[in-house]
């Protein structure tokens, strides 16, 4: 009865339905053609593309990255195509993709990113929009859409208004309460959360007395920020009903049961394909197995089951 | 191999066979999270292939460190490659300290080709040169050059080059000054040159664009992607670790 091919993992995001939650999160995996060389990049339940804005860029100067105690801290600036020449030479090798796409989408306005939106929506094998409200790299006058629950309110209701498309409003760390920010992204209309984006840092050359990166700041990632998102997730569960997708330094299976315990329905997967690019398949491995020792037939048992609630519903049983 | 300097040898047939001149691995190491160590191919014979370091960081002393036996995690062979010049052709190959561990795969390729080769390595001193053995078996002409003259030419690799009579084709790795020097040099007397450059590396795949060099707009390995509105950099970005690690050294735009 409860055999491992029996096993529901699916996702639903809106009216998106991703056949496990074990995600590729943005800037980390391009469409996934690199990967495939290696890899078998279908395991993943969805590929999140980089970012794209409306203009072309051409990014921040080098350094860009550095490696950090358990992790590394980027600041690439975005750099891409613009939304025209990706429509035009990179969208149509979409199709080609062995998995479900999530399009994550940049800006600067709100009308940037309605416009990138209404571009990206209908493209082959794109099921859900990532909003892309908290890239930490890119100075709007030092703020981010995600920094108040007004502005986030505004992207995702004039996204939401304009395409057909399931939208992901990406969160950032670096807010005094995530919270409030959640509930507006809902109320506008947003169908899931991703949480967290990279977590703001710098690095100090300290033998040229300068900062390393050339964009001064940069994002932190890796294991050194999985106690930050595991936080930020369990914090934002309470505020919320849309699905949270969880991410941040997930690097095993017992790291991705972390953010689903915590009330995320699913995870995302950055840095750690870099070191291990099988990560995706020994966590969506790990994922059965936890549903086949507790003997859940749907992934979504698993959801929230550290917290207090579900320990109530444990006592009662 | 001098004092903190290493060669390990890593035996994996798919890599030892396939590797291509200026072509690297990205080693895991075991232990708390690292990126990825990415290691040109040295010498690659059977089923084994070498890789040449310095031990400076937490990575490398890892990597130092294993035991005989060990196993570890390598993906490869990683980027581009040297073109070979037709059989007869002058090529003159230019190794700043350990930018040798580019060059034994092109020594041997360039013997196959036939293509005349003359190999200039420098260092800080005679204790410091590394690979000159193993390239001698090739039978090319090899030059040395120290910067305290304790071997060979008294002075960089660049002023030994000066000397020499222009090539058809030089090819560089090494420190970025001397690359930079090796390049304005080539292209100020129009001589084709390839340099395979370093960088850090995050995913090594060409997935993260955290390693970029710019490079001329129009270049082939650039993005190619329209000018952005009001951008004042009038070049492009390649990637090091996919787009390269080779690059004409026509195509490079270095900072001012």
């Amino acid at each position: 009865m409860n055999n491992d091919a029996a096993l529901d993992l699916r996702l639903r995001i809106g009216t998106a339905v991703l056949k496990n939650p074990v995600i590729a999160a943005s800037g980390c995996y391009n469409r996934g053609a690199e990967y495939a060389r290696i890899v078998d990049v279908s395991q993943y339940g969805a590929i999140t593309l980089k970012s794209v804005t409306r203009e072309p860029r051409l990014g921040n100067d080098m350094p860009r990255i550095m490696s950090t105690p358990g992790g590394m801290l980027n600041a690439i600036g975005l750099q891409g195509p613009g939304i025209e020449h990706f429509i035009a030479h990179e969208a149509p090798k979409l199709s080609t993709i062995p998995t479900a796409i999530i399009a994550s989408v940049a800006g600067f306005s709100v009308d940037e990113f309605v416009y990138v939106a209404g571009r990206m929506d209908g493209l082959p094998n794109v099921v859900a929009l990532e909003l892309d409200v908290s890239c930490p790299n890119v100075d709007r006058e030092g703020r981010c859409f995600a920094a108040e629950p007004e502005t986030i309110a505004a992207v995702v209701s004039a996204v939401k208004a304009r395409v057909s498309l399931p939208v992901i409003a990406k969160l950032m760390p670096n807010v005094a309460d995530l919270k409030p920010i959640a509930k507006a992204a809902q109320e506008a209309g947003a169908d899931a959360l991703s949480l967290i984006n990279a977590v703001r840092g710098m690095v100090i050359d300290v033998k040229a007395a300068r900062p390393l990166l050339a964009n001064v700041s940069g994002g932190l990632s890796g294991p050194a920020i999985r106690p930050i998102a595991v936080h930020a997730v369990w914090e934002t569960a309470s505020a919320v009903t849309i699905p949270l997708i969880g991410m941040g330094g997930i690097e095993t299976g017992a790291d991705a049961l972390e953010f689903l315990f915590a009330g995320a329905s699913g995870i995302a997967i950055g840095t750690a394909n870099f070191r291990n690019p099988l990560v995706h398949i020994e966590v969506l491995a790990a994922i059965r197995q936890a549903m086949l020792e507790r003997r859940f037939d749907t992934v979504s048992s698993l959801i929230g089951l550290a917290r207090p609630d579900a320990h109530a519903v444990r006592a009662k049983e | 191999m001098p004092p903190g300097f290493w060669c390990v040898r890593i035996r994996e047939p798919s890599i030892a066979r396939a590797a291509q001149p200026a072509q690297y691995v990205a080693i895991d190491l075991p232990g708390p999270f690292s990126l990825r160590l990415p290691l040109g191919v040295w010498t690659a014979e059977a089923d084994e292939f070498s890789v040449l370091f310095q031990e400076w960081g937490q990575r490398t002393a890892r990597l130092a460190r294993l035991a005989v036996g060990e196993s570890i995690s390598v993906i490869g062979p990683l980027g581009n490659a040297f073109p070979i010049p037709a059989a007869g052709a002058r090529a003159v190959i230019v190794a700043g300290g350990l930018g040798v561990a580019a060059f034994w795969l092109l020594a041997k390729e360039l013997r196959a080709a036939r293509v005349d080769t003359t190999i200039i390595l420098g260092a800080r001193s005679n204790a410091h040169i590394i690979g000159a053995k193993e390239l001698a078996t090739f039978g090319h002409a090899l030059e040395i050059c120290t910067d305290d003259g304790s071997a060979g030419f008294h002075g960089n690799v660049i002023a030994r080059l000066a000397t020499l009579q222009a090539p058809d084709i030089m090819y560089g790795c090494g420190p970025p000054a001397m690359l930079r020097a090796l390049c304005n040099h080539a292209n100020d007397r129009g001589i084709e040159c390839q340099v395979s450059l370093e960088e850090t590396f995050a995913c090594s795949m060409g997935t993260c664009w955290g390693c970029v060099v710019p490079v001329r707009r129009g270049c082939k390995q650039g993005t190619q992607y329209p000018k952005a509105p009001g951008e004042k950099r009038d070049h492009d970005f390649a990637r090091v670790c996919a787009d390269g690690t080779v690059f004409a050294a026509s195509d490079l735009h270095w900072p001012a």
